[in-house]
């Protein structure tokens, strides 16, 4: 997946600017995609084959 | 546990989130260590802890605040303990220097443990919740504490784009995608 990670962080911050700018539940949804999005990369990235030299 | 105590802990932890971003910035830019995938992730998971304090400090505090908190640092751990299974092999050096004996994943996992612990404790407390529907005036201590977080999350906006560029991040990145192409 490309950019991921500035995505991310992008959406961090956004999230951040919602809770501190915005409404609460605007921010909470907002958290609940992100939290969402950083688990799919992880599994994205967890699902790699691993290099591994025994 | 009064309410504008629990506002102030909350700006604390703030300042805490953005110690832990400003030390990884420090170990990138200082020792040139550009950081993984599974770190930089890590590193978005500390971000992200912030939203919890930020939305006590500007509402007042709530047990779905804390509940925000919570399942980042659970992810941030779970994450943090994989790259630790990743390394665990006797003789395998482990990813990057190590700060005190302990690579920064395994700093990453006790942190994120360290603040599971942290918000379990303040919702012991049950008289910050009374009276969460008045609006809190905000003093300029939590306020700076809110920026300076924003700030570093936008500077890892940044940093992370300089590093991957406009395609995937290397498994094992040595240098700034984006700097080579100009």
């Amino acid at each position: 997946m490309k950019m991921e990670f500035t995505a991310l962080f992008l959406a961090v911050a956004v999230v951040m600017a919602a809770a501190w700018w915005g409404t609460r539940t605007l921010a909470l949804a907002l958290f609940a995609a992100t939290l969402v999005a950083a688990v799919a990369t992880y599994l994205h990235h967890a699902s790699d084959v691993l290099k591994l030299s025994f | 546990m009064t309410r504008s105590l629990a506002i102030t802990l909350n700006a604390l932890g703030l300042y805490a989130i953005a110690l832990v971003l400003l030390v990884a910035f420090g170990a990138q830019l200082i020792l040139h260590e550009l950081p993984c995938p599974l770190c930089l992730l890590q590193r978005i998971q500390f971000a992200m802890l912030a939203v919890g304090p930020i939305l006590n400090v500007r509402f007042g505090p709530r047990p779905s605040h804390y509940a925000v908190s919570l399942l980042t640092a659970a992810a941030g751990a779970a994450f943090a303990s994989r790259q630790i299974l990743l390394h665990i092999m006797p003789g395998d050096p482990g990813y990057g220097s190590a700060l005190l004996g302990y690579h920064y994943y395994t700093w990453a996992f006790i942190g994120f443990v360290i603040a599971v612990v942290a918000i379990a404790a303040m919702l012991m407390f049950d008289a910050q919740f009374k009276e969460s529907d008045k609006a809190q005036p905000l003093d300029n201590f939590a306020r700076a504490a809110v920026w300076l977080v924003l700030a570093l999350t936008a500077l890892n906006v940044i940093s992370s784009l300089l590093e991957c560029g406009f395609a995937a991040c290397p498994d094992t990145p040595v240098t700034y995608e984006l700097l080579k192409r100009l």
